[in-house]
Order: C-alpha cells, then sequence, then structure tokens
C-alpha cells in the first residue's frame, strides 16, 4: 500500500517534469540541438577540408629521373596507389626531367612557384638521394618505394614474379579481438556521449521549485526522496524521447549507407552478442543516468541562484569526463585492476561494465553491477533528499558531528 | 481522538529554540486558530506537524498517526510562502495539487473545473499561473489545497496578500469545509478573522503556547470595561470612581469592578453627578492578544534575568 502510494507520488511528479519540460517550444531546440552541433560541426568540418585540401591539392611528390624512367614511375605510382584510401595516399608524383646537376635541381623544386614539393628523389635507381620536409618522411619513403618497384621491374623484366590473388569476402563466425575492442569502446563512449548531453540537465531542475515556492507544497504532499526521485524519471523521460528519435532517425540513415559501411558496423562483435548488448547499453545507460542524475540532482539543489547552478557545470562535466576516462582505459585493458576498479566504482561502473559487455560473453555480472549501481542511484537521492531537507528545509535534527560536538 | 495533538514540541534553529514545548489538541470537526505575533513559532509549529521539518523534541499525532506522512493524502496545506508553476493552467495546477494527494487525475480536473467556477474563477481555468493575478492565484492555490476534500485542513497565513473580497470569499470556503466535517487549522496575526472564524484557538508567543480555549476565554482573560459620562462634571468625580479611572473625551473609562458598576453608579447617583452615558464594553480579541503577547514578552525578559529594573 504504501509502496504503491510512493510509485503514485514518484510519477505523479515524474509526469509533471515530463509534460512542463517536453510541451514547451525550448524543448524543440533541445531536441534538434544534434543537427545544430551537426550543421555548425560540417560547417567548420569543411571550411577545414578545404583549407587542407588547398594545401594538399599544391603537394607533390617530385621524381627527377631520365626521360626513360618517367613512365615506369607514373605505372609504379598508380599502381601502387591502388589500395591505398584517398586520405592515406600520398600527394600526386611528378615527375621532372634529370639534368646535368639532379641535385641543384631537387633544391630548387622546393622553391617551384607551381606545387609545393613534399620529398624529392634524385640520383641512381639502386641509391637515390630523397629531400624531404621536416614531417614529410612517409612522402620521402612512398618515392623510395617507387624507386624500388621501378628498378625491380627494369632489371627483371617479364621475369618478374607477379601475385594473381582471388579476393573472396568471408564472415567471421566468432567475435574477433578487434572488433570486440572497437564494441567496447563504442559502448563507453555512447553511454558518456548521452549522459554528458542528458544527465547535465537534472542539476537545475530543483531550482524551479525553489524559485517558485512550490517545495512547500511538494514537502507537505510527498516525502522528498519522490520528489528527487520522480524528478529524476521525469528527465530521464525527457531522455529517452531524445535517444528514441535520435535512435529511428539514425536507423533509418543506416539504410543509405554503402554497403561497404554496413560491413563495418557488422563487424563489431561485442561478446555477448549483438541483441544482448544493445539491451544492455540501454540499461547501462539508463543506470548511467540515473547515478549521475541523481548526484548531480542532489549537488544543484543546494545551490539556490542560477550563478550557482551554472557554476556547478565546470564540476558535473568534469566528474563525468572522468568517469569516461576511467571506463575507457578499463575497456581497453579487460580483466586488469583497473578494469576492476571502473567496473566496481559507482559513477563509472556504467561506463566500464557496458565495456565489459562487448569483451565478456558472461552475462550474470551484467546483472549483480545492474543492482549495484541502482543501489547507489538510490542511495544518492535518499542522500540528496535528506541533505536538502536539512540544508534547504532546515529540518532534521543535528547531525552525528554536531551532537558529538555539542556534547563535548 | 483529536484530529491534531502536539505534546512539548521543541524546534532548534542553530542555538534558538524556535518552537519551545508547544502544546495543541484540535478536535475534529473545529476551526481552530493558531494566532501569534510575527517570529512566533507559528509557522514552524504547522510545518512540524505536517511532517515537513522534523521536531527537534516532543511529539504529534496527525489524524491518528504519529507519521504526518502517512495521513498526507487526507490532509490540505496552503503554505505561507504561496507556490504554483506558473506555466500551469488553474485547472491542471488544482488537479496536480490533488494528484500529489492521491487524488486520480482525471477526477481532479473535473473537481477543479467545478471548484474554480464556483469560486468565480471559471474564465480563468485554462489560464496560465503567471497570467493571474497575485489574489486570483492565491485562490487557486486554496482550491488545490481542498480539492481532495481533506479531512483536515492545514492555512498558513491565509489571508495575508487578499483584497477584502477574496478574504471573505475565503472566510466562507472556511466555514464551508468545517460544515464538511473537515478540521481547519489556520495561522494568522489578525485577530478580526479569528474572531469571527474560531471555534477554538492558542495564542503562541516566543515560541511557547500561552493560551488556549475560545475567543470568549480569551477575551475574558481581561475584565470588561466602563465607560460612564456624569451629567454633572465636577472635581469629586474621580474620587467616587475606582481607582483605575481614567478620563478620556467619551467619558470616565475603568475596569468593571469584582462586586458590578451598580455601586459606583449608587456613589455617583448620591453625590449628584448623574449619568449622562454609561456602557459596558467587553474587550476585543485584539486587547486580550495584546495583552497576552505583553506578559509573555515580560515573562520571557524576567526568565533571561532582563527585568526592566
Amino acid at each position: 500500500m504504501k509502496a504503491a502510494r510512493a510509485l503514485r507520488q514518484v510519477f505523479t511528479v515524474a509526469r509533471r517534469d515530463f509534460v512542463a519540460t517536453v510541451f514547451t517550444p525550448i524543448f524543440l531546440l533541445f531536441l534538434f540541438a544534434p543537427v545544430i552541433m551537426g550543421s555548425f560541426g560540417a560547417i567548420g568540418g569543411l571550411g577545414a577540408a578545404g583549407v587542407t585540401e588547398g594545401a594538399r591539392g599544391r603537394e607533390r611528390v617530385v621524381a627527377i629521373v631520365p626521360d626513360a624512367l618517367a613512365r615506369p614511375f607514373a605505372e609504379a605510382d598508380l599502381r601502387l596507389r591502388g589500395p591505398l584510401r584517398r586520405d592515406e595516399a600520398p600527394p600526386p608524383l611528378a615527375t621532372i626531367r634529370a639534368g646535368r646537376d639532379p641535385a641543384a635541381q631537387a633544391r630548387a623544386a622546393f622553391a617551384a612557384p607551381d606545387y609545393d614539393a613534399a620529398a624529392v628523389l634524385y640520383g641512381p635507381l639502386d641509391r637515390p638521394v630523397v629531400l624531404h620536409g621536416a614531417l614529410e618522411g612517409s612522402a620521402a619513403r612512398w618515392l623510395a618505394l617507387l624507386a624500388d618497384e621501378v628498378q625491380a621491374d627494369a632489371r627483371l623484366g617479364a621475369a618478374r614474379p607477379r601475385v594473381a590473388p582471388s579476393f573472396r569476402p568471408y564472415g567471421r563466425s566468432g567475435a574477433s579481438g578487434g572488433g570486440q575492442n572497437r564494441s567496447a569502446f563504442l559502448a563507453v563512449f555512447g553511454v558518456f556521449f548521452l549522459t554528458l548531453f542528458l544527465a547535465g540537465q537534472v542539476v537545475g531542475t530543483m531550482a524551479e521549485e525553489r524559485n517558485n515556492k512550490v517545495i512547500e507544497v511538494l514537502a507537505a504532499a510527498v516525502p522528498l526522496e519522490a520528489v528527487f526521485l520522480g524528478k529524476l524519471i521525469g528527465m530521464f523521460g525527457v531522455a529517452v524521447l531524445f535517444v528514441a528519435f535520435w535512435g529511428t532517425v539514425l536507423g533509418q540513415a543506416t539504410r543509405l549507407l554503402p554497403p561497404g559501411a554496413e560491413a563495418g558496423l557488422a563487424a563489431l562483435s561485442p561478446a555477448v552478442g549483438a541483441p544482448a548488448f544493445a539491451l544492455l547499453f540501454f540499461a547501462y545507460f539508463t543506470t548511467a543516468y540515473l547515478l549521475l542524475g541523481s548526484v548531480f540532482l542532489g549537488l544543484g539543489a543546494q545551490a539556490s541562484t542560477m550563478r550557482e547552478i551554472q557554476m556547478l557545470s565546470l564540476p558535473v562535466t568534469a566528474v563525468q569526463v572522468g568517469m569516461f576516462a576511467l571506463a575507457s582505459a578499463a575497456a581497453g585493458r579487460p580483466g586488469s585492476g583497473m578494469a576492476r576498479f571502473a567496473e566496481l566504482f559507482p559513477l563509472s561502473s556504467p561506463f566500464a561494465m557496458a565495456g565489459r559487455a562487448a569483451n565478456d560473453p558472461a552475462i550474470w555480472p551484467h546483472l549483480a553491477a545492474l543492482a549495484w549501481q541502482l543501489g547507489w542511484a538510490a542511495l544518492f537521492v535518499g542522500v540528496g533528499a535528506r541533505a536538502f531537507r536539512r540544508g534547504v528545509l532546515q529540518s532534521g535534527s543535528p547531525g552525528w558531528f554536531r551532537r558529538r560536538r555539542a556534547a563535548a | 481522538m483529536d484530529a491534531v495533538e502536539a505534546r512539548g514540541l521543541v524546534k532548534r534553529f542553530g542555538d534558538r529554540r524556535v518552537v519551545d514545548g508547544v502544546d495543541l489538541s484540535v478536535a475534529p470537526g473545529l476551526i481552530y486558530g493558531v494566532l501569534g505575533p510575527n517570529g512566533a513559532g507559528k509557522t514552524t509549529t504547522l510545518r512540524m506537524l505536517l511532517g515537513i521539518i522534523e521536531p527537534d523534541g516532543g511529539e504529534r499525532r496527525l489524524l491518528g498517526t504519529a507519521h504526518p506522512r502517512d495521513a498526507g493524502d487526507r490532509v490540505g496545506y496552503l503554505p505561507e510562502e504561496r507556490g504554483l508553476y506558473p506555466a500551469m493552467t488553474a485547472r491542471d495546477a488544482v488537479a496536480f495539487m490533488g494528484a500529489l494527494r492521491g487524488l486520480p487525475r482525471r477526477e481532479g480536473r473535473a473537481r477543479a473545473a467545478a471548484m474554480l467556477e464556483e469560486a468565480g474563477l471559471g474564465h480563468a481555468a485554462d489560464t496560465k499561473i503567471r497570467k493571474l493575478s497575485k489574489g486570483m492565484a492565491q485562490l487557486v492555490q486554496l482550491l488545490g489545497s481542498v480539492v481532495h476534500r481533506p479531512d483536515l485542513l492545514v492555512l498558513d497565513e491565509p489571508f495575508s496578500g487578499l483584497d477584502p473580497v477574496n478574504q471573505e470569499k475565503l472566510e466562507a470556503l472556511i466555514v464551508a469545509e468545517r460544515d464538511r466535517g473537515a478540521t481547519v487549522l489556520f495561522s494568522t496575526h489578525v485577530m478580526a478573522h479569528a474572531e469571527r472564524l474560531c471555534d477554538r484557538l492558542a495564542i503562541i508567543a516566543g515560541g511557547r503556547r500561552r493560551f488556549e480555549g475560545t475567543v470568549d476565554d480569551a477575551r475574558g482573560l481581561l475584565p470588561s470595561r466602563v465607560r460612564y459620562t456624569a451629567r454633572v462634571e465636577g472635581e469629586g468625580v474621580r474620587a467616587l470612581l475606582p481607582p483605575d479611572a481614567e478620563a478620556g473625551p467619551g467619558g470616565w473609562r475603568f475596569d468593571l469592578p469584582a462586586d458590578g458598576v451598580e455601586p459606583v453608579l449608587a456613589r455617583v447617583m448620591a453625590a449628584g453627578h448623574g449619568i449622562a452615558g454609561l456602557s459596558i464594553e467587553r474587550p476585543t480579541l485584539h486587547e486580550a492578544f495584546v495583552r497576552v503577547v505583553g506578559d509573555a514578552a515580560r515573562d520571557d525578559a524576567h526568565l533571561r534575568g532582563e527585568t526592566a529594573a
């Protein structure tokens, strides 16, 4: 009976907060914030890419070779460049006919007005000299590779052995270590990103009640723990709505991805299997939200002005980033002492356990971890409500320390 | 079983005892006033009774339970500092406050609409609180505190900030709640409301209960005052009146003697001063309150060793 009443009170508060948050024009701004962020990111990225492209477009690797070798160099460049992604490939090749002083030509190439030389090769094929800029070591090695290829062709000609590979796609039956690591990092990052974006919002929610003096009405009708939990659940509802919306959008967007990209997603191979991984991801997002949210709510409830709440945003973000860093390190070293610590420490536990779901097929540790995390969330809510009651409502008897001090 | 019982309630804020052993017994179905000057501890007492804050000492029972939270759904409360969500409509605000006390939402909205209509706020049912006047918002909050038909209604300074028309509405609502069978406990320092409404009252000053009884009992704390105007004034009148008699613009005033006014009248008649005017006035609650609070301040000062002497 009491539990039913408490539940009803929690959901009355949660419903009010959910409605008050969602049914406002500001919520649309919040919902589409990723679009705004993405747009600015894209604009910035395009600008940066334009600058980079502009710089890269002028870059050349230059081979100062006799006329007879110009074509073999170009063919070798084309052949070796084939498997490389565009962003991995060295700058385009330019060949210059070798004159009487190739060394002087090479130095002059770095001052050429038409292009920016990243590296310049001259001299005999078996002992070429490659000049390069301080940061262009890979371009220099590319030229050396071309020289090696051209020399081998020149010496062996048709006798040079060639392989005729047969490429066949193959679906891996088990999870690969790399796939698990990628899944682990993705899980840790995903939970972190969502909580960073969403959990910090609860910091200021008690301020509304304090400023409107509604807290007195709530505190008279409902236990403060129910108010805190209701607020947390209300805001979690907002977060779930946000995640569901963007999850649907992104789910549909993956259909538009090219086949290669889909294969990239398929390479993610969590140890517990994809369906369980998805469920655990959501479960850990929930507990991460409740844990961090309850801490932030408790801290924010002590703040009485917007300025104080704004001041709290930095430590709040720092805590989240700290937990992410700890859990990321743990995901990279599954089974290590650090991983165990991250899995047990309440605030990093959801992140670390989400990573563990990718690395370890056992399910029972997750059930234990979820119970552990929910227990801590309940504790944080209780402590937050108690601190609020004592600090803001000025209720409760003096604490143990004050009683001892008074007795002394 | 009393609706509200408190024994020796104590609350300290820091080293200060804001409430210092208050006793209260409120029988069901009464309108009970908690009177006291500013800072007397009225609000703190009510908040302790409701379980908003925990007492540092003493016991309390609300509607038969020692845990006020357990009776939460049977209690309505209007705090001194009014508070509503500004973005809510009046109807939703009333229904929300009912929902907090266990009233199903649909029923709450229906009752809210009817109550707003009855209170003359039907036109504002779908208006957001932020667009209502202060008085209207206060009325909305009051309706929210009774929408679930509580057995006990606790109102902390309910009349403050209301215009005379709304004060009258509020008085009518308090009486209606009592007539419905609810117990109404309210605090005020405006004696006129208490005098009109209270079946019983307590006067709290300096964190302690200084008086408990009916309005008549309170007025009985002071003797009635006699106002006498002689038909023929003269030097001798003063000597014929009781020692506390004071001359004023409307004649002489003095406390009604223990043996009545007749011996005094006999003396002035015999001396030929006659009677141009005579009235016996019962003291008001206001006067009783001022006396009780004044005595309390003197007692407290005496206890602290700060007597005027």
